[in-house]
């Protein structure tokens, strides 16, 4: 059993503040969705709980296990079980996915991995995800497309086991089938010793991923909590519903930043 | 591996290959055809003087090596002659540690024989040339060079290649890393002579630099006197980006971790082309040991 507090989280970039006090504790065994218009704070949320350094905590607390998430370096975190499939991976020419796939393992396991037995393992992750069976020697991303890259994240979930995964528009860029695969994949790591975050802007992987709650963030804060009919409220009417249910205002952005 | 050691003008015996060494000048005889390559390392005296003539018609892979523990001034001259019509496949690894090292490294490469060069430098303050006549019709040197400069090191590499006949060919890739407060000058030159028709000339100099004190200069040139040729050159520096950094330690590495990750994946088109695995792993080592 493991728990990741979100405690009235602020953040801000380049001092605007785009997260305004988000609350939020999952434990394993739940997959919590986050929802919402471009442009809310998502996707900063994510990153945010990752380290990334764009990203300033101006106040809030985040807890791992009881252990303070913000005092770590972003490889501690990784290291203390936080995993975020990105929006955009980056490429990273000349090393190749088996060889950062071992370091990554190495790293987070605090374990050494025997060529072989990892090999094995790889390959077999590599076909549960229907993937090109030379994924391990090719480059890392590079020359990938968006749902390969996608796939990959959750390749690398699988592989290194956290407590915990963020995962950011993981849908965006992977067709009807590769959703399918992608969903299977997720739903089935979600046990006690494993919980999900998965931010979306649209319904469809939530027909793949099945939420145990719902949230629907909008100008940096969750503003509504609920289950899976939440989902189909927003199917139905998109976020403006919210405005008039709840009295809030929010123009939605027409880009992801 | 057959190793010869040349210290003091002198070289160890038995030579191998029937190899002859005399006036600091290793011969290989013509017609040879090697398989196994045979490693060269040279010891320090004041003035270090080396020149190795492969004969004509002859195949070989020669691994020279300069590992030079001592602080006080050093210099080293070396000069690899290619005969007509021979092929020769040469790793150099210079690793020096001088407060003053001068490297003069010069290549003659003779009708239709070729010179396909792997090196690295490993220095403190090292100014280094990589010099290298292509005077026969067809010949042909391929050249990709690593430096590597830590801690508060300097290093000055200025490669040439002179094309003083038709249909020749050059190539050079020459890549920088720069850590810490190291500091890297690469100057790259290919030259064409007029009336060298048919001409290749191409340069690719490559930057990186791992911290906000490192420093690397790169300066493409190509001086071109004759119409009917072939020539490219590009020239990149940069910083790892900070979001493939982040990727990666959000897989748990520690940022030494990415970085040398990301360093070898830099370097990886040099290293891959180092047939042998002793000799790629030995590279591989001399460089990681730096970053």
């Amino acid at each position: 059993m493991a728990k990741l507090e979100i405690k009235n989280l602020h953040v801000a970039i380049e001092d605007h503040e785009i997260l305004k006090g988000v609350n939020l504790t999952v434990n394993s065994g739940e997959v919590h969705a986050i929802m919402g218009p471009n442009g809310t704070g998502k996707s900063t949320l994510a990153s945010a709980l990752m380290g990334h350094p764009k990203y300033q905590i101006t106040s809030g607390e985040v807890y791992l296990d009881g252990e303070n998430l913000l005092e770590m370096e972003v490889d501690e975190r990784a290291r203390a079980g936080l995993f975020l499939a990105m929006q955009y991976p980056a490429e990273v020419p000349g090393v190749t996915n088996s060889d950062f796939m071992r370091s990554a393992l190495k790293a987070t396991s605090g374990k050494e991995i025997g060529l072989f037995d990892f090999a094995l393992h790889y390959e077999k992750v590599v076909e549960e995800l229907k993937m090109r069976p030379d994924l391990a020697h090719r480059y890392l991303n590079e020359g990938f497309s968006g749902g390969e890259r996608k796939r990959n994240e959750i390749l690398q979930l699988k592989v290194i086991r956290p407590k915990f995964a963020i995962l950011d528009e993981i849908d965006s860029g992977l067709d009807i089938d590769a959703l399918k695969v992608v969903g299977a994949n997720v739903s089935e790591l979600v046990d006690d010793k494993f919980g999900c975050i998965l931010i979306t802007h649209y319904q469809r992987i939530l027909d793949h991923i099945k939420p145990t709650f719902v949230h629907i963030m909008i100008d940096g804060q969750i503003v509504l909590s609920g289950g899976q009919e939440l989902i189909h409220k927003i199917d139905q009417g998109g976020y403006e519903w919210i405005k008039d249910e709840l009295g809030i205002d929010f123009v939605e952005e027409t880009d992801t930043p | 591996m057959n190793t010869i050691v040349i210290a003091g003008s002198q070289a160890s015996k038995p030579l191998p290959f029937n190899l002859t060494f005399d006036q600091d000048t290793l011969y290989i005889p013509a017609n040879s055809h090697l398989e196994e390559p045979f490693k060269v390392t040279v010891k320090r005296q004041s003035n270090t003087l080396l020149s190795i003539v492969v004969g004509a018609h002859s195949t070989v892979k020669i691994i020279l090596e300069i590992a030079d523990s001592a602080l006080d001034q050093s210099m080293y001259r070396v000069h690899l002659t290619a005969l007509e019509n021979s092929h020769v496949k040469y790793l150099f690894i210079s690793e020096i540690n001088s407060e003053e090292g001068t490297l003069d490294h010069r290549f003659t490469v003779e009708k239709h024989a070729s010179i396909d060069l792997v090196g690295g430098f490993i220095s403190n303050i090292l100014t280094a040339k990589m010099h290298v006549d292509l005077v026969g019709e067809g010949a042909d040197v391929k050249m990709r060079t690593v430096a590597v400069s830590s801690d508060e090191h300097n290093q000055t590499i200025d490669v040439m290649i002179v094309h003083k006949a038709p249909h020749t060919y050059g190539d050079m890739t020459n890549i920088g890393i720069a850590n810490k407060k190291g500091r890297i000058t690469l100057n790259g030159v290919e030259q064409i002579e007029k009336g060298m028709k048919q001409a290749n000339a191409f340069q690719n100099l490559k930057g990186i630099i791992t911290s906000d004190d490192a420093m690397i200069a790169v300066n493409p040139i190509l001086l071109i006197d004759e119409f009917d040729v072939k020539a490219g050159h590009g020239a990149t520096i940069g910083k790892i980006e900070e979001e493939v950094l982040f990727y990666l330690r959000s897989r748990g590495l520690t940022k030494g971790e990415a970085e040398r990750l990301v360093i070898n994946g830099f370097l990886r088109p040099v290293v891959d082309e180092i047939e042998d695995e002793t000799l790629k792993a030995r590279f591989v080592n001399v460089v990681n040991a730096r970053i």
